[in-house]
Order: structure tokens, then sequence, then C-alpha cells
């Protein structure tokens, strides 16, 4: 292979032809080898010799000027590239003159070559380069490279300079914009400036030419009636003037301080208000170029100019420059922020309405657009205009803009109308337009109570719900045969449904006074319509738009709690507060009308012929949604309430108790009467019931129901609830047991959980007893009925509460010793052993802060037991199976058991923080710390870095971990050496992990452990001794003590690493007692770190900023609460001081 | 409905006396818990008392397998698909129809074979479900013909079972073997068939 550094050097003697010649040729050579793939790697070996060679620009100039081959030329701009961002240091200032301009004539000379990717390779050289030299070169200097781009871009040269030259300013921007930026080995510092400056002194400057640019050709394109050459520079005008747009400006001025953690990603990304669209918010400085100097006019006007010509031959409705004009306008609907004047709210108005009147061209009238979308005109335009209404939804009030709303309400409801078939463009349109209802609706409903929608919004939205609830209805009808719902994606469906309906509600809502009397009267339609065909007719269509519409009401007049107690929607609340009877009131009359509907479920008959599994699933979601807002509600003794009546009908004293009576009634029937439904069945037990029994005055009630004693009979005796799922019997166990908190005192409710559960314990106990246990334990009818009574048992541990404590107590130290023996029996059964397992975990989890002396030595005792058996038949077992699933599960199973023995650890760690029982002072008690850290070892073992990858694993067991070392340092300074470097083996990895919460869990344990050795060494005691001072292993080599390693990792991490702003106040409060026991290390460190910087200010300004770490605000050398306060601002002020030089990219 | 008569007890034991235990006191309510084993330890395996009829006389009373609600059967449970014993990996529930009832369909891997099966079963009528027993035995010998011999509980050896064919886990057990670890296999049967599942290592000779 020949060099080429000697052939192409810049500096000497000019080198003679025949040599760049023969380079040419060997580069042309490869490039067509590696496109007709004859031995490609020798080919790039080539290429890359020419990249990494000393001065290649004489050879890479002669070939840009030289070849034919447009590969070559292409692959010498990257060579030229890489060299001089490579030997940037070593060029003189006129080589590096020289090359900008080289390239940037090179691009404006052949800017009419065919092959088109050389040039903009060779002009994102050209700004590469620019920006490597930038904060090099003076005034001067840059402006004569820009003169010689205005030149061009004013279109003094003609059409395709002009485009070169635009292109040139956007690979400018692109290159200077971090997030798009080539990596160029500098600081991050370097691009942050850079960004800054062409903001400050350019990004205007640049916006002008590309606008002049456009203008210039405005007219004739809009002249000629064919395409000619002057669109293609007005497009890539309309690119640049977008691009600019979309530019991050700099109003957030926090962005500065936290970029410097990790660079080039924007922070504001997440943040849930700014669904879709960007605020473009430039600034004032950009009134005058953007908004008054009738700029968006011209825009507007050249657009449609556009339209016109979509006719002509080479415009279209998707041409490139339709598309950017378009987009282009998009962009200016989000224009907000200063550049307004908050003084002149009509400028931003005026500028809103301008963009309006022209934006309504494209969807208005929706009818016929949607009809000639139909016939085959692509819907992009159309879409753009959507989307353009959600962006000045996003930024405006309906109270401020009425007009604008009423002209966006009329639009939307004759596109809504035209919704109907299934395309995709019109679910794509409709869930713009539905987004540009919430943003016109949300402000609404925030701003306390009194609707400000004009009416016309108003009855814009009643006409527009009834639109929806028609076509919802046709849709689920013509869908009701459908059988192909891919279970994959159910779902992301349902989520999707659910935000639908949401935002169909906010629009029911804004006139309920029409919406709710019309979904009575649908409901009704529905109602008759089903009990008239029963039958005779195939009604699955009528099932189907009952189910829908069940979910439309619910979602209408409910909210969804999570969590909290919902209240009434403040809309429905004062909409009918004029209305005091109860008869009378809509909201009552849709409600009750839909618990009669369900009551019919509980006819055999009616349930057989209506009430398929699925519409049986919306009533029971229906009445879990409705109960929660409205049934016996705490606000019913409010007075001042606006919705009393509301209220008061379904409270305690009124119909409340009646129709609790019918819920259950429905839930019970639900459980036993559809058996294998395991949805409908999971939507009784985990939202109907379960939160039902969690507010305590519907509980009072619930207990005195004989239907509630129905179901607990129930349980206990009916075989068909042993059917239920697991989990569900789970769940029901836990309701059941809940709900004993409305009985009167704690030991009627000890006696009923007593009742409920005593046969249980029982059996298991018996079972135990059976001389042939270990034979029949394997049938499957006893497997399923120990892990169905071990779910019920897990659900009453977890619902312990201090009423029902005894009994569940009792019940747990009852099935103490068939714990043991089950896991025993049951150790090749990992469904089993896991569920003894979790319910060990819920049991102790309820019971430990309540144990007394001797009760907590006999569950230690027992956990211990657990712990060693459970390893005991783990460690060294090596599943011997052919099948790579299998074997898969068997990993997934003993991450999922160890989790549970880890968070047993947690549960028992919790005796030392919360503990009620009556000898809680005395001291003879358990050693809680030893005994944890006696289980943390026996389980180390079975824990593999393998299993720590499950993330919940690995989070488990480092926040064990850092509350050990937090609250007993003492003890692990007591392990011995194999135990403790095990355990801080884990605290490295940790450290170094991704998630930020395992992170800090494992700083928060540096810390406890630094100042734990801090505290005692200097109160002349031994801290962490050997394991601080370091050790010799067996080669004799000196091993550093952890407390040195961890600094110096800790400072690697701190300085070199990317990691979450949110973590330098843990770190800071972890490195200031490791600097403190360290002091002899961490100058060291920091003198090297200083040697190794490049150039004396750089060594100056890192030395300062060391300096200022430990001594800047009073900082002392003691472990007070003020101290770690101070170190947190001096290490953040030194973060930001520094990262941006070491740190590059 | 049967559960009407027990409302009362329950009526009364919310307020105060306690009840006579009524949790699986009747054979007639939970007949799959109340099992009365009538053991024929000969050939070590079980039968069950009347409830349990679903099996053939011809089979020698032999319950391999179980009839078990489709939709009471979970992730890391036991099948039978297409007569093999299969774990199940996956299980997800459809409707026929929007309207029409709950079915579950089963993935599973055959426990001997690892091939993958499946089967789609309404959930609320029955499935049979094998009884899988597994059995620890002390690793005496690996023998040259491809057999093992194994240690009982009653002190005899058991020599009928073959080492895996598959060269990973053939290599797991010998090496482990010529290390001079003391081993512990675990074997699994189920209708019928047994093999080698598991391979535990309690230490040095």
């Amino acid at each position: 292979m020949q060099g080429f550094q000697e052939r192409g050097g810049g500096g000497g003697a000019p080198p003679d032809l025949a040599q760049l010649q023969s380079t040419m040729r060997a580069i042309e050579l490869a490039c067509t080898s590696i496109q007709m793939h004859m031995n490609p790697a020798e080919a790039e070996a080539t290429i890359l010799l020419l990249a990494q060679s000393h001065q290649p620009y004489q050879a890479c100039k002669f070939i840009l000027e030289n070849s034919q081959v447009a590969n070559a030329r292409f692959q010498a701009a990257a060579a030229i590239k890489d060299a001089a961002i490579r030997e940037w240091g070593f060029l003189s200032p006129d080589d590096k003159r020289n090359l900008i301009s080289f390239c940037l004539c090179f691009t404006m000379q052949h800017a009419n070559s065919p092959e088109g990717y050389v040039q903009v390779k060779v002009s994102s050289v050209a700004a590469q380069l620019l920006k490597r030299g930038w904060l090099d070169f003076t005034a001067v200097e840059k402006e004569s490279f820009f003169y010689q781009v205005n030149q061009a871009i004013s279109g003094i040269h003609g059409v395709d300079v002009q485009f070169a030259g635009i292109n040139f300013l956007e690979s400018l921007v692109s290159e200077f914009s971090p997030s798009t930026s080539t990596a160029m080995g500098l600081p991050r510092e370097f691009h942050e400036q850079c960004r800054k400056s062409l903001e400050r002194d350019h990004l205007k400057t640049f916006y002008c030419w590309a606008r002049d640019a456009a203008l210039s050709v405005t007219n004739r394109i809009i002249e000629s009636n064919s395409a000619i050459p002057e669109v293609k520079a007005c497009n890539a005008a309309l690119r640049l003037m977008l691009q600019i747009l979309n530019w991050d400006f700099l109003y957030k001025s926090s962005g500065a301080a936290s970029s410097v953690f990790s660079g080039g990603v924007r922070q504001d990304n997440d943040s849930p208000k700014r669904s879709e669209v960007n605020l473009v918010q430039p600034g004032p400085a950009w009134r005058e170029i953007l908004v008054t100097s009738g700029h968006i006019g011209w825009l507007l006007s050249l657009y449609a100019a556009l339209r016109h010509k979509f006719s002509c031959e080479g415009y279209w409705l998707d041409c490139p420059i339709a598309v950017s004009a378009r987009k282009l306008i998009v962009q200016f609907c989000s224009l907000a922020g200063t550049i307004f004047p908050s003084d002149n709210v009509q400028m931003h108005e005026h500028h809103l309405l301008q963009l309006l009147s022209g934006i309504i061209a494209w969807i208005d009238p929706p009818d016929a657009v949607s009809r000639a979308i139909e016939s085959g005109k692509s819907e992009s335009e159309m879409l753009d205009g959507c989307r353009a209404l959600l962006s000045i939804a996003n930024i405006t009030y309906p109270t401020v803009f009425d007009q604008l709303l009423k002209s966006t309400s009329e639009v939307v409801k004759n596109l809504m109308n035209n919704d109907s078939e299934e395309e995709t463009w019109s679910w794509e349109a409709r869930d713009i337009l539905l987004d540009t209802w919430i943003a016109l609706l949300v402000p609404v409903n925030r701003n306390s109570g009194n609707a400000l929608l004009p009416p016309e919004g108003r009855s814009a939205a009643a006409n527009l719900f009834a639109l929806i609830v028609e076509s919802e209805l046709r849709a689920a009808s013509a869908s009701a045969f459908n059988d192909d719902v891919d279970s994959n994606y159910l779902q992301a469906s349902i989520s999707a449904m659910d935000e639908r309906l949401s935002s169909y509600a906010l629009i029911a809502r804004a006139a309920s006074d029409v919406t709710i009397p019309f979904l009575i009267e649908v409901f009704a339609k529905g109602f008759a319509r089903i009990t008239q065909g029963r039958g005779l007719v195939d009604h699955t269509e009528c099932l189907e738009e009952l189910y829908s519409l069940l979910l439309i009401i619910g979602h209408v007049i409910a909210d969804e709690g999570e969590g909290e107690t919902p209240l009434v929607p403040n809309a429905i609340q004062t909409q009918f507060s004029d209305i005091l009877e109860a008869e009378k009131h809509p909201v009552i009359i849709l409600c009750s009308s839909i618990i009669k509907f369900a009551e019919q479920s509980l006819n055999p008959e009616m349930r057989e012929l209506v009430f398929s599994p699925r519409l049986m699933e919306a009533v029971i979601w229906f009445l879990a949604r409705w109960s929660s807002t409205y049934l016996m509600s705490p606000e019913e003794n409010a007075d001042l309430n606006s919705s009393k009546v509301l209220v008061e009908f379904f409270g305690q004293h009124n119909q409340g108790k009646p129709v609790l009576d019918i819920i259950i009634h429905i839930s019970l029937t639900a459980l036993v009467s559809y058996p294998g439904e395991k949805d409908l069945q999971a939507l009784t037990c985990n939202h109907l019931l379960h939160a039902l029994v969690l507010r305590k005055h519907i509980c009072v009630h619930l207990v005195q129901l004989d239907s509630w004693r129905d179901l607990a009979n129930a349980f206990a005796n009916d075989k068909n609830l042993l059917l239920l799922d697991t989990a569900h019997q789970r769940s029901l166990a836990q309701t059941l047991v809940r709900s004993a908190s409305g009985l009167r005192n704690s030991e009627s409710s000890n006696q009923y959980v007593r009742d409920l559960m005593g046969h249980m314990a029982t059996y298991l106990v018996e079972l135990l007893r059976k001389n042939n246990l270990k034979s029949i334990a394997q049938q499957p009818d006893i497997i399923l009925s120990v892990s169905c009574l071990l779910e019920r048992l897990r659900g009453v541990a977890s619902a312990s509460e201090p009423r029902t404590q005894k009994a569940i107590n009792e019940l747990g130290f009852a099935v103490m010793n068939p714990v043991l023996v089950l896991l025993k029996v049951y150790k090749d059964e990992s469904a089993v052993v896991y569920l003894l397992l979790k319910f060990v975990v819920d049991w102790v989890d309820g019971q430990i802060s309540y144990l007394e002396a001797h009760e907590t030595a006999a569950v230690v005792n027992f956990c211990m037991n657990l712990l060693q058996l459970y390893s005991s038949h783990n460690i060294g077992k090596i599943s011997l199976s052919l099948s790579s699933s299998l074997l898969n599960e068997a990993k997934t199973d003993k991450y999922k058991d160890l989790r549970a023995l880890l968070q047993l650890l947690s549960n028992l760690c919790s005796k030392d923080l919360v503990d009620f029982s009556s000898d809680s002072n005395e001291t003879q008690g358990t050693n809680i710390s030893q005994v944890v850290y006696f289980g943390l070892l026996i389980i180390t073992p079975l824990i593999t870095l393998d299993l720590l990858k499950y993330p919940k694993l690995c989070h488990d067991y480092f926040s064990l971990l850092s509350h050990l070392l937090e609250v007993y340092p003492e003890t692990v300074a007591q392990l011995n050496t194999d135990a403790f470097s095990n355990v801080l083996g884990t605290l490295d990895f940790g450290l170094h992990h991704q998630d930020i919460d395992v992170v800090d869990n494992c700083l928060r344990a540096l810390r406890a452990l630094a100042s734990y050795h801090y505290i005692e060494t200097r109160g002349g005691k031994t801290g962490l001794g050997s394991h601080a001072a370091g050790l010799k292993d067996q080669g004799g080599n000196l091993q550093e003590g952890i407390l040195s390693r961890f600094l110096r990792s800790l400072l690697q991490l701190l300085l070199f690493e990317d990691y979450s702003p949110d973590l330098v106040s843990s770190a800071a409060d972890a490195l200031l007692p490791l600097l403190l026991c360290e002091q002899g290390l961490y100058q060291r460190l920091g003198n090297e770190l200083i040697e190794r910087q490049p150039n004396e200010t750089l060594k100056s300004r890192l030395a300062n900023a060391l300096h200022g770490l430990t001594s800047a605000n009073q900082l002392m050398s003691t472990l007070e609460r003020k101290n770690y306060q101070i170190f947190r601002k001096n290490l953040t002020s030194f973060l930001i001081e520094v990262r941006g030089f070491l740190r590059t990219k | 409905m049967y559960y009407e008569k027990k409302t009362r007890t329950l009526a009364n034991t919310i307020c105060a006396p306690p009840p006579s235990p009524f949790f699986f006191e009747s054979n007639a309510i939970v007949p799959q818990i109340t099992v009365v084993v009538v053991s024929s330890i000969a050939n070590g395996q079980t039968m069950s008392d009347e409830e349990h009829h679903f099996e053939s006389k011809a089979d020698a009373g032999a319950s391999k397998t179980y009839p078990q609600q489709a939709g009471t059967i979970r992730k890391n449970g036991y099948i039978v698909i297409k007569g093999r014993p299969c774990k199940v990996v996956e299980v997800s529930t459809s409707k026929t129809g929007k309207h029409g009832h709950a079915k579950c369909h089963f993935v599973g891997i055959d426990i001997f074979t690892a091939k993958k099966l499946e089967d789609i079963v309404p959930s609320s009528h029955n499935c049979d479900v094998p009884h899988v027993n597994r059995t620890d035995y002390q690793l005496i010998d690996i023998s040259e013909d491809g057999f093992v011999s194994l240690l009982t509980d009653n002190g005899n050896t058991k020599d009928d079972l073959r080492l895996p064919t598959d060269e990973a886990l053939l290599t797991q057990i010998k090496d482990g073997f010529a290390d001079g670890k003391d081993l512990v296999v675990s074997v699994m049967s189920a209708m019928g068939e047994e093999q080698i599942s598991a391979l535990k290592d309690i230490g040095p000779k």
C-alpha cells in the first residue's frame, strides 16, 4: 500500500503532477471498487490512508478539481475535513483561511454540477472548518467569508450559486446547533460558545438573507406557469428560514447550567404540557423581521399563488416548495413569547388572524375538502391546516380569541362529520383536531367553575358531541363482528381509546345542558332495542353500541380518581345547580337508568340473552367509575355545595344503600356466573370491589348488607370462587378483610377475619399431617388448592390494619411451620415457592411493627430458617433443560424469588424504625441489624451480576444495601474481609449503573460509610479499620483501602462521565466525607489532573476551581449539616466551571 | 342457591358466636381438596377417592393427569397438549367473537423434548394437567453405555435412567462427576416418562 503523506505535503515544496495524478487514480479506483463490491476492505483502507495522512490538502484539492469520479471527490472532501480537524492546531492562519475559502469557492463554482451530494458535502466541510476556527477568527475574517456568501445568496451570480449559498448557511446553522453538530474532540464549552455567538451576531442576518433571496425570486415564480430553476433556490430559502425558526433560542436562561452535565440533549423534552407543539420564542429582537414587516403576508400570498399553480406542470400539492411553505406557515402559528409586546395584545391577535385567514382555505369548506381527498387528492394540506389550528389553540385562550374559537369550532365540527370512514388520514386528522379542542377547553375547565365558553362555542360543542356519539356508535356496530383484535396491541389501543374518550368527555361537558339529556335519550333507545328483540334476532351490534355508550357516559359524568377520591366534575356541578328536584336532575336520571339496566343482569334469563361477558365488563367498569364519584360521596354534608341534590340522592340516607346492595349483587353474579372470564373477574375484584372498601363510610354499610355476607360466604365455601384466577382470589381476600374496618369494634373485626380465614389455615395444617404428603403434594389438584390458599392468605396479610392485626397475627403464626414444610415439599415447584415467599413478605410487612419481643424473636428465627432453606435448595443448582425458554423462565423465577427475599429483609429492617409493641423500650430484643446482615450474607451468593440486570431486583438490592449502611455502618465494619469486599464490590457496580435511583442509593451508602469512618477515627476509634487502610493481598501487592478506591472512582464519575444533574447533591454528600478521610490522595489526584491540562489557562482555571471547591463559602472540615450544604453548592459551581473543558465532543 | 343456607352462619359470625367450621368440611362442596389417598406404594403411584374417576380403570388407577378448568391454569403451571406434558410459558385470553365467551391460548414447552406446543381451550372447559413428580437421587456412577446409577432413599440403586443426549447437558453432568463433586440429580417424571431435570452440587466428596 502506498502512503500518501510524502506526496501531498502541503507546507513543503509543491508535489509534482505525476504524484498527484497517481494518488487521484488510487482513490478513484478504491471508490469504484467499493461501488462494485470488489475487495471493499482494501479500498476502504486506501481511502482511510488518505484521510489519515499528513497534510493531504494538496492531493485532495487536486482530486476535487480534476477527478471525474463523483465519489472520489466526495471522499476527498471528507479527507480534508478529517485531516484539518485533526491538524488544526498546526495549521497556519493562512492555511486555515485558504482551506475554507477553497471549499466555499468550490461549491460556488461548481454550483451547477449534477452530483448534488458532493456539493453538499463540500459545503458542510466548509461549515465545519469555519466552526472549528470560529473563536480564533477575527470579526473581519468572518465578515469576508460571509460577504462572499451574501453575494451568492443575493442572486447576482445566478440561481445555482444562490442555491449553493443558501445550502452553505443551512449546513452552518445545523453545525452550530449543539444537537446536530459534528464531534470535534473539543470541550462542550466550545460548542456552547459558538452557539451563543451565532445566535447573537448572525442568525438574524442569515434569516434576512434567506428572506431576501426568496423575495427576489418570488415574482418570477408567480409569473411563470411552469417549473423554473428559481423554485429550487426559493425552496432552499424557505427551508433555511424554517430551520432558523426551529433554533433552540436561549430564552431559557436556566439552560446554561444544566447543559454541562449531559450535553447535546435538550433537558426540557419531557415537560408534559407541550405535547407535540414546540413554541417558537425568539425574543423581542426578532419582532421587526418576523411580525411587523409584512413578512407573513408575503409568505401567505406566495403559498396562495402556488396553490393556483398546482394544475401546472412541475407543481403539485406535495411538491417540495409547497411543503416547505406550509411547514413554515405552521411554524409561524407557534410564534409566541416576548416577540409580541405585552402591552399590545392586538398585535398577536392580528398575527394569528392573518395566519388563520391564509390557512382557512386549506380546510374550509370541510366537506368539500374531505370529498376531494376521498377522490384522490393528497391529504397533506388538510393535515397541515389541522396542525396549524392545533398550534394556534395551544397558545391562545378562547376567552381572548372569541372569534377565533368560533371559526375553529365550526371547522372542527364539519370535519368530524366527515370522519367516520376508517382511513388513516381521517384518523390522524381527528386526533389532531381533538388535541385542538382539548387545548381550547382545558383552560376553560381549569378556570374554576364558570364555563367561559361563548354560546356559539357551546352549541358547536353540543353538535359536535352528538356527531361524535353517532359516529362512535356507527363504528361500534360496524365492528361488532370483527374478531381480529390483535391481543398484542390491545393494551395500546385501550389506552389510546381512553385518551380519546376523555377528550370526548371534555367536549360533552362544555355543553352538558344539552349533551346529558341527549345521552339519556340515546341510552334509552339502546335499552329499548335490546329488550324488544330479545331472543329473536342476533343483537351483537346492539350490544356493541351499548358497550361503547357505557364507556362514553362513564367518561362524561365521572373522572378517573387516580388514587384520590374524584369529585363531581366541575362542569356538571355548575351546570345544573338550579335544578332542585332530584327526579328532574338529568344526571340522576341518566345514572338511575343505567343502574336499572345493570340490575337486569341479576335475572338469569336476561343475563343469558343480553349480558355478554363484554357488555358485563362495561357495566362493571361503569359502576366502579360511577360509584367512586357519586355513591355516598363524602361531600354530601357540605351545605354550600352547588350539586347538593345530586350527591344527596345517592347518599347514605337516600338511595345509597339500595344501590350499594345492587352493586354487590351484580359483582357476585359477575364472579360466579361467568366462569373463566378473567377480564370480567379482574375488573370486578380489582376495580369495583377494591375501590369500594377503600372508603370507610361505605364499609360501614357494606358489612350490614346481606349481599356482602353472601359474598363472604361464597368466598369461604363456594367452589366456584376457588376457580377464580388466583390473583383475583388474593384481591378478593384482601377486599373482604378490609371491609372489617366497617365493623363496630376491633373485637368483632378480629372475629370476622377468623371466621373468614380460620379454616383455610386449618386445612393447611391438616394437609401436612398426612403421612403421604410427599407424594400427594405433587398432584395437580393439591397444588392448585395450596396455591389458592396461599394467595388468599397473602391477600389477607396485605390487608393488615390495626383493627384486624390480632387475627392476622394468629393466622400467620398458625401457618409458620406449614410454610417451611411446604417450601421443602415444593422446592421444585417454582410457582408455589414464590407464593410462599410472597405470603411471608406481606405478612411480615403488615405485622412486624406490632410484634412483641418474644414474637419478634420467633419471626426472625422463622425468617432465617426460611432463607437458609431456600438457599440450601438453590445454591449450586443447575437446571438441565433443552429448552432455552424454560431456562430463561427459571432465571426469571429466581429473580422474582430473590427480590421477594430482599423485600423480606427490608421489611425486617423496618422494625427498628417503627415499633408499636408494648415493650419496645426494653433493650434485650433481637438485634435486627445482625439478623439482616446475616440474611444478606445468605442470599448474596445467590445474586449474580447477571441477575442484577433485572432492574427491579437491582433497585431493591441497592436500596436495602444503602439502608443497611446508613443505619448500621458499625455492623458492616465488623464483617470479615471476603464478605466486606463482596458487599462493596456490588456498590462499585451500582455506582456506574444507569438508573439514577441505584446510583443515588450507592452514593448514600458511600456517604454513610465514609462519614462513619471519619467520625470514628477522629474520636480515636478504629472506624473501618483494616478495610480503610488497605491490605496486602496474597501476591504481596498493596491494595488500596476502599475509601481511596471510591474517592478515585467518584471523582472520575463526576468529572468525566455522563450523569443526571440530579445526582450532584448526593454525590457532594458522598464526596465530602471521602475527601476528609483521604486528604492526601485527594491532593495528589488534584495535582495530576492539573498537570494533564494542555495549556496554562486551563491549568490555572482548574487549580482555582479545585481551590474553590474546598475553601469557598467558609467550608470547614467537619460533617455538620451546614457544611454539607455549603459543599453541595461548591461542588455544583465547581462542576459547572470545569466540566465544560474537561469533557469533550 | 346452595349458599343461601350458609348465610345465617356468617351473619352470626360477624356479630358474635363462633360458628362451626365450614370451610372444606363437606366433600360435596370442595371435592378436590378432601383427597383420601389410597396408595399403592409398590409402583409408587397414587389413586384418589371416588371423586377422581376420570382415568380409565384399565390404567391400573394411575392418575397420570387431572382435569382442571382452563381459566385456572397459569403461566409456570403444567398442561397436557396433544398428549404431551408441557410447562405453560404463555397464557393469553381472548374472546370468541366480541360478545362471546373467553378462551385461553396456551403456549407450552414439552417438559421432556423441549418442543413448543400450542392449544386453545374455552376458559370454562377442563384441560388435562399432568401429574409431574420430582425425586432427588444421589448420583453414584455413570456407565459407559449412557446410563446412570442412582441411589434411592431406601438404599437400593436405580439403573434404568439414561443420560441426556444433548452434548452440553451431558458435559455438565460428566464434568461435575469427574471433578469428584457430590452430585444430586433431580428426576422428573410424568405420564410414564422420566428424565433428569436438574443437577445440584452438595459439596466435594
